[in-house]
């Protein structure tokens, strides 16, 4: 399959996709009906929301805070959370030594680091990384970790006979193995990101979208806060699709070649 | 002058020991088969010889100049097409860029897969186009020593006995030497030279018998006699086909 036809493929899987959001308005829509404006606005007014906002210049601002914000924290915590969970799966004692640590950052409530991070950098860029990073470490850990300790041992000994050193090894046969877990791992980390920051930002006064909507919940703007969410959603999925994805169904492409043209599974 | 030899290895997995005192010869042009009875540690020995797993005891003496390597399950990439798997033991040699692609078309010209096929990945092939591949791979790198780690296992009869024509066919030039790994006596008596029986246990190797004549002029009817004498006659193969499931490695 040529690269242009799995990009027409993937063009026409948007369907699928645009179906969903429809059907998403359509309950919005009747919950709107039910409860009335001022509890859940409908959907064309929270669409008309996001139009005045896209016009104004200091929402274009807010956004490219949040999601630099966002992007910067998903991309510290996927090198450090690959290296750890990398380092982990070749090696059981470095396993054993972090898991519980693992254990302990997932039972800890994020609010509880946003509390400590707002003490020790304030309301700053840095505390919203921070907080991304512990909440989305262990999801990446484990995707990482998991995929060297299931990678198949005989292509480490096929690549072995065939004279490969250990970093050969490593970057040829071990790591391009992690992906089928990895990119998973990242996915939901991203949405972690994204979560993350918003909340961060919303409870340590620190400026974008989370601080749009702090504003927004001070004026019961119901419209703005929806428009926010949608906006927040909005480039999470733009991430996504320019960041992740092409880079997964680039490596995955064998999955797909047993797969006839068109027919979703 | 022998291409390998193995004085006394010995090797134990998770504290048991399962190879001892195991001395094993292979001359230049020879292919030696290694039978024994499922678990007796046939494919330990082997990699073991190759150096892919340490010996715990025991000296191995390798007089050959590249080895490759065939798998039992093909053991290719499958995040690779065919033309990939091939090339990555290419470069893993050190061919030049130029020099691999001539050698790819050349090795695939030679096993018989299209250029189609070599556009494939692992996924869309059968097991027989996979084990071609993975011969291929080993071909291209133009080792003087083969290891065969059961290579043949998984695949039904007519096909084997096609897999096993191309390896006599490509070992009867002189220029490769190989060790065989089988629990298969067919196989053995069709392609090795020599065959060396592998105690049950893993205690040494308990002696060798030469099939007639050579790989390429031997005949069915031979193959199928002596097959035959070995396994009613000859004290040595008594326990070939004994099975123990409780055995690891």
């Amino acid at each position: 399959m040529t690269r242009a036809h799995r990009i027409l493929e993937f063009l026409w899987s948007g369907w699928s996709g645009l179906a969903a959001l429809c059907l998403l308005a359509a309950v919005w829509q009747a919950g709107h009906e039910a409860y009335g404006p001022f509890i859940l606005t409908s959907p064309l007014e929270t669409i008309q929301a996001i139009g005045v906002l896209a016009s104004s210049r200091e929402a274009w601002e807010i956004a490219a805070l949040t999601l630099q914000r966002a992007v910067s924290g998903f991309a510290l915590v996927a090198l450090a959370g690959t290296a750890l969970g990398v380092a982990g799966g070749y090696s059981p004692a470095t396993m054993r030594l972090v898991t519980p640590l693992i254990t302990v950052l997932m039972g800890v409530p994020p609010i509880a680091w946003i509390v400590l991070a707002m003490i020790w950098f304030g309301g700053s860029d840095a505390t919203v990384r921070v907080v991304i990073v512990i909440s989305a470490l262990p999801t990446v850990f484990m995707g990482a970790a998991r995929g060297i300790t299931t990678r198949d041992p005989v292509l480490d000994k096929m690549s072995e006979a065939f004279g490969a050193g250990a970093v050969r090894r490593f970057f040829g046969i071990g790591l391009r193995q992690t992906t089928t877990t990895l990119f998973p791992a990242f996915a939901l980390a991203l949405g972690t990101s994204f979560k993350v920051a918003v909340m961060a930002e919303l409870l340590s006064n620190a400026g974008g979208i989370g601080g749009a909507l702090a504003m927004a919940r001070m004026n019961l703007d119901i419209a703005q806060a929806l428009a926010w969410v949608s906006i927040a959603v909005i480039l999470l999925i733009m991430v996504e699709y320019t960041l992740v994805q092409p880079v997964k169904s680039e490596i995955d492409r064998w999955r797909h070649a047993a797969q006839p043209w068109g027919v979703k599974r | 002058m022998n291409v390998l030899e193995l004085s006394n290895v010995g090797h134990a997995y998770l504290g048991r020991t399962i190879l001892e005192g195991i001395n094993l010869r292979v001359a230049p042009g020879e292919i030696v088969a290694l039978v024994g009875p499922s678990g007796c540690g046939k494919s330990t020995l082997a990699h073991i010889a190759a150096g892919l797993t340490a010996a715990r005891s025991g000296h191995i003496t390798r007089g050959y100049a590249r080895h490759a390597m065939i798998f039992q399950d093909s053991a290719l990439m499958p995040w690779a097409t065919a033309a990939g798997n091939i090339d990555y033991a290419l470069r893993l040699s050190g061919a030049k860029r130029r020099d691999r692609h001539a050698r790819l078309v050349a090795v695939a010209d030679h096993v018989a897969l299209t250029s189609e096929d070599l556009a494939k990945y692992p996924i869309e092939l059968s097991g027989g186009m996979r084990q071609r591949v993975a011969i291929a791979r080993a071909l291209a790198i133009q080792p003087d020593f083969m290891y065969f780690d059961e290579p043949f296992t998984a695949l039904d009869v007519a096909l084997r006995r096609r897999m096993q024509d191309l390896v006599i066919e490509t070992c009867a030039d002189g220029n490769l030497s190989g060790l065989f790994i089988t629990h298969d006596l067919n196989e053995a008596a069709r392609i090795a030279h020599r065959v060396a029986i592998l105690d049950t246990r893993g205690n040494g190797i308990l002696g060798h018998r030469s099939p007639p004549g050579s790989p390429r002029t031997r005949t069915d009817t031979q193959v199928f006699d002596w097959v035959q004498n070995a396994l009613q006659g000859d004290p040595i193969f008594r326990h070939i086909h004994d099975v123990d499931e409780r055995q690891i490695a």
